[in-house]
Order: structure tokens, then C-alpha cells, then sequence
């Protein structure tokens, strides 16, 4: 069991840091700090790889097409903007 | 006369001031080519109003749907987000020659938007504009790399990932906005911090602790929604097994 002292002592703090993992937030030295630390402590492997889960389901379900007719739309509505040379 | 309301104008002097430098290889490639005409340099000072058309519907057409996407979590349904989005695009082609080619198109129409949809929808005065610039150097980005995980999944994040899109989407929707789009500008976009603190018009450390918090939140809400799926599979398969237990009661 390990006491996640690598990463601070409470919660939050422990997340924080998973969460500045994963958007590439850390300097390169925190980087192997972390990973060390998930190699090693089976609590946070779980929380980050929890996370993980919940960004490729987020990142999945979001991802939606326009409908069809709004590029045209748009392109119509530029075309009929008179621009003024800058 | 130009179409562009004061606010924009004011955002863009911000972005261009800002200039954030893209990170991943194909953004850089993007970024290089909007610099290129044709294989020739672009030159601002001697571009048309033809040609400056041209040039945004070859550069920023193409986040259509990334945009509808972002604005399907900020407006209620998708004709208010097909209208959002509309409008977004009308303003960033009214501005576009004060884009500076190169920097991060993406994050600048993203910035459009989030605005666009503040001044349509909500009519709520913004915060001032707190410049955060002094930390941002320190803030030396590396893309994390994936952690080898232990390749056996708890039992939260089985169930967590059999939850259908249309949940996913409900929790997100659920959580307050400015905690929504952070985390749909991080975990969806990929942005990073300073990125979305450009677009959100916010320093760094709100940024990060909306994301802190909108991500518990979110975290909170699915766990619901996968116990309550658990619970009625549960109830399914068990009801049988508990008419037995009633039987044996009696």
C-alpha cells in the first residue's frame, strides 16, 4: 500500500497532479516524477486510469457533425458580407 | 464600415497580442501553410478582399464541426448551436485580417465563439480582461505521454464506460457552464491551459481549478448514472431470485 507521499498527502492534491498529467501540463522532471509514482502506487494507477476512461468517453460522445446545410450557410453569409480593404 | 462590434474588436487585439504558438506537428504544418498563398509568402499589406476570403474559407471552414460541436455544449439545442456557430464564423471572417496568420486559428475562432455565444445568449457583463502573461513562461508544456496502465480495469471505469453517449452528454450538460467548457476545451480539444484561458478570458489558475472542479463533478454525475444502471440490471436479472427468497420466507 503506498501513502502517496510522492504526490502530497491529500486528495486533491494527488488529483491535481493526475489531472496536469494528462493535459500535458508538467515539466519533464514532474513527468518521470509521476510515472515513477504510478508504477508504484496501485491507488492513483486506478484514479488516472479512471480518468483516462471518462476522457475517452467525453471525447467520444461529443463529437458531433454539423448538420449538412450549415457550411453553406455560412459560406453564404460571407459571400454576401462587402468587406472593405484594409 | 466594418460589421465588427466592439467586443470582438477587443478580443482580437488580446489574441493577436498573445499570439500562442501551436505545439503539435500538425498544428505547426497547419500554421505554416496559412502563412503560404499559392507557395508564395502571404503578404497582408497587399492581400484583396477576394483573396482574403479565399484564404478563410481554406483555413478556418475546415472547424465547422468542431465548432458546432463546442456549441452544442453551450447552446440548449442544435438550432441555437447552428445559429451560434453562424454567427461566430460571420464575425471571424469580419475579423479575419486582424487574425495573425500562423498563430493558433483554431483557439482564435474558439475564442469568437465562446464570446459570440456570451454576448447572444447570455448578456452578462464579462469580467475584466486579467492578464496572466508573467506565469505563462514558466509553464514549460510537454504533451504527457500514455501511461502504461496496469491493463486491468477497476471496476468503476468498466462500468463508467458502459454508459451510452446520450448519458455522457446529460452529466456534461448538467455540471455549470464555465466548468462544462473547460472541461470540453481539455479533455475534447486537447487544449492547453493557456489556450483555454485565452478563450475563456480567464488567468490560468481559474482555469485549472474550474477544470478541477467541473471533472469531480462530472466524475460524481456518471458514477451516478452507472449505479443506477448497475442497480437496474441488478434488479432485472435478480427479480427472480428474490421471488424465491419470498417464497422461502412465508
Amino acid at each position: 500500500m503506498s501513502d502517496c507521499q510522492g504526490l502530497g498527502d491529500c486528495d486533491d492534491a494527488r488529483m491535481q497532479r493526475i489531472y496536469e498529467y494528462l493535459d500535458g501540463a508538467l515539466t519533464r522532471d514532474d513527468i518521470a516524477e509521476i510515472k515513477d509514482h504510478l508504477d508504484s502506487c496501485p491507488e492513483c494507477l486506478e484514479q488516472y486510469d479512471l480518468e483516462c476512461v471518462i476522457r475517452v468517453m467525453v471525447k467520444r460522445s461529443c463529437t458531433e457533425a454539423a448538420p449538412e446545410n450549415l457550411k453553406n450557410s455560412i459560406l453564404d453569409r460571407i459571400h454576401s458580407i462587402r468587406t472593405v480593404e484594409a | 464600415m466594418s460589421t465588427m462590434d466592439p467586443a470582438v474588436a477587443a478580443m482580437h487585439e488580446v489574441a493577436g497580442n498573445d499570439a500562442t504558438p501551436t505545439k503539435t506537428p500538425d498544428a505547426g504544418a497547419a500554421a505554416a501553410l496559412e502563412t503560404e498563398v499559392d507557395g508564395k509568402p502571404l503578404d497582408l499589406s497587399t492581400e484583396s478582399a477576394e483573396e482574403r476570403r479565399v484564404r478563410f474559407e481554406r483555413d478556418a471552414m475546415q472547424y465547422v464541426d468542431q465548432l458546432y460541436s463546442a456549441a452544442m455544449r453551450m447552446a440548449r439545442n442544435p438550432s441555437d448551436a447552428e445559429d451560434l456557430v453562424q454567427e461566430a464564423y460571420t464575425k471571424a471572417f469580419s475579423a479575419f485580417h486582424q487574425y495573425k496568420p500562423g498563430t493558433n486559428l483554431k483557439a482564435w475562432l474558439y475564442r469568437i465563439l465562446t464570446n459570440t455565444y456570451i454576448n447572444l445568449y447570455r448578456k452578462r457583463q464579462r469580467e475584466p480582461l486579467q492578464s496572466n502573461s508573467d506565469t505563462i513562461e514558466d509553464w514549460q508544456l510537454a504533451r504527457a505521454e500514455s501511461h502504461t496502465s496496469s491493463g486491468l480495469r477497476s471496476a468503476e471505469a468498466e462500468a463508467l464506460d458502459h454508459l451510452p453517449d446520450s448519458d455522457v452528454k446529460r452529466a456534461l450538460q448538467s455540471i455549470p457552464e464555465e466548468f462544462r467548457l473547460a472541461v470540453y476545451f481539455a479533455d475534447v480539444e486537447g487544449f492547453a491551459y493557456k489556450e483555454i484561458s485565452d478563450i475563456m478570458n480567464t488567468p490560468i489558475g481559474t482555469v485549472m481549478s474550474r477544470l478541477h472542479r467541473g471533472r469531480k463533478m462530472l466524475r460524481d454525475m456518471l458514477a451516478d448514472y452507472a449505479a443506477e444502471l448497475g442497480f437496474r440490471a441488478a434488479t432485472e436479472s435478480g427479480a427472480a431470485a428474490d421471488s424465491n427468497k419470498q417464497e422461502n420466507r412465508k
